[in-house]
């Protein structure tokens, strides 16, 4: 039988966690879509020794597994002496801040890359007729780049939130009490997988529902553009 | 004829431009005077848009010099020998006054009609919004898109969209308009409404350098033709000359090539 009071009872322990599991989403989605802007400045900015660090960066985030690189943050680098008599040891001995770092770190690998699509795919005439009214580069980058690279970049970019709203789980690990951890907290004393795991699924879902919701609407609202023409205004008549 | 010396607005001067081993311009020198309508013709491959290109910095040319009422662009040696801009802030503001309309309309997909035309105004030239604003819409009357101004680039014709490029180049209250092809992305029935807004601007006076195949406008509507031949000015006068009997054999066999195309 389906033992509801349980299932309630593990749903609030579960949603408790829920602020832990977002502030780590918002935080490295935060830093990371801030890194990333850096790395893809790097990668484009036409200096070879720049691009290059930055294909490097993103060889290393990207290619190596995500939970490897959180163990060599938060175990790894406590090893050595000198990182932990530095200022940084405030940071990296808070499992917390080496989850939101990691997850940081990883995000932007992948965030520079969609960036650098959307770039590349901004029509070299909108520019070329940005430069011809006289814009600078500053301006030309704020007013037809930038816009135009964000809008193509949104459908990709929501799936690496996606992702990394997911990703968000693995934080578990380092002892941080997200979602993913308090769930197997109960489950060490109960030793009921089954309902408590699927509370546990059930609350990603929802998350990434709203969230995937949430960008559809940007998205929606950016591109009026892409649309069908408005119908109210007059459409001429057109002889077949 | 002599009489009254009308001022040279733009002066370009030598203006060589290669692109690797490709000699595209190998030495352009052509002053256009106040309200003069110049219509620069020749093959594809002879330079002629590379040459419009130079004039507003969208190439940079090798060597020449460019001068817009008597402000000459500053140009500097790079150490491998080509030149560049010695000052970007004046190669901005020479832009701003030498409005440029593309082949390809290049309008900004993401904003609206109205928002193409008040883009440069308020963002170069630091015009208060609501003075562009009522600028664009008397420009947007002018080539007959008042009604068209919140719809998007997306939602219009290619001639509609080339109108509102044109609109656009003019909100810039430009010294000089450049049209590079203006007409050549448009199907054949949405020619003549572009060219038609390019008459009416050529009548009040503007100053305008126009590439193009339109042999109909360089005869009938500019007042100098300029015929280009593998980088080079083959000839250039006035188009009853140059289309009558002062014109080149080159530019005989080229526009004989032209009458034949149409007729086909």
């Amino acid at each position: 039988m389906i033992d509801f009071d349980f299932l309630l009872d593990t749903l609030g322990k579960l949603l408790a966690a829920v602020p832990t599991t977002l502030g780590l989403f918002f935080l490295s989605l935060l830093c990371g879509g801030l890194l990333s802007l850096a790395i893809v400045a790097m990668r484009v900015s036409g200096y070879p020794a720049l691009s290059w660090f930055a294909r490097g960066y993103v060889l290393v985030f990207r290619g190596s597994p995500l939970l490897i690189q959180l163990f060599l943050i938060y175990y790894g680098l406590g090893q050595f002496e000198f990182v932990r008599e530095s200022p940084l040891w405030l940071v990296l001995r808070s499992p917390y801040a080496c989850a939101v770092l990691t997850l940081a770190l990883c995000t932007a690998g992948y965030t520079a890359e969609i960036l650098r699509g959307g770039l590349l795919a901004v029509p070299h005439g909108q520019i070329e007729a940005g430069l011809a009214v006289g814009m600078s580069r500053w301006t030309l980058l704020r007013r037809v780049i930038a816009p135009v690279a964000l809008r193509q970049c949104l459908p990709a970019y929501s799936t690496e939130a996606v992702l990394l709203v997911k990703s968000t789980a693995l934080a578990s690990l380092v002892t941080v009490w997200d979602v993913t951890g308090v769930a197997q907290q109960i489950i060490q004393r109960t030793y009921r997988t089954m309902e408590v795991f699927i509370c546990a699924a059930a609350i990603y879902l929802v998350l990434n529902f709203l969230l995937v919701r949430g960008l559809g609407l940007l998205e929606h609202h950016l591109s009026p553009h892409l649309r069908a023409r408005p119908s109210a205004a007059p459409i001429q008549a057109r002889t077949v | 004829m002599t009489s009254t010396p009308v001022p040279i607005t733009l002066t370009t001067s030598d203006i060589h431009k290669s692109f690797g081993s490709h000699h595209v311009l190998k030495g352009i020198s052509l002053d256009a005077r106040q309200g003069d309508v110049i219509s620069i013709l020749g093959a594809s491959g002879s330079g002629k848009s590379t040459y419009l290109r130079c004039i507003n910095m969208l190439e940079t040319p090798d060597q020449g010099s460019i001068s817009l009422d008597g402000e000459s662009l500053l140009m500097r040696r790079r150490k491998d020998g080509r030149m560049e801009p010695a000052n970007r802030a004046q190669v901005e503001r020479m832009r701003s006054r030498l409005a440029m309309v593309f082949q390809g309309f290049n309008l900004w997909s993401h904003m609206t009609v109205l928002q193409n035309l008040i883009e440069g105004p308020m963002q170069v030239l630091k015009r208060p919004r609501a003075e562009c604003v009522e600028e664009a819409e008397q420009l947007l009357q002018r080539v007959g898109l008042f009604e068209r101004r919140d719809y998007y680039p997306a939602h219009l014709s290619g001639g509609q969209q080339q109108r509102v490029a044109i609109a656009r180049a003019l909100a810039m209250r430009p010294q000089v308009m450049l049209f590079d092809e203006p007409t050549s992305a448009l199907d054949p029935e949405l020619v003549g409404e572009v060219l038609k807004v390019m008459r009416a601007l050529a009548e009040e006076g503007r100053t305008m350098l126009v590439v193009t195949h339109e042999m109909g406008f360089a005869r009938n509507v500019a007042n100098r033709v300029v015929f280009m031949h593998q980088g080079l000015i083959d000839v250039e006068g006035r188009p009853a000359d140059v289309f009558g009997a002062q014109g080149s054999e080159r530019f005989r066999q080229f526009i004989s090539g032209h009458q034949e195309r149409a007729a086909a």
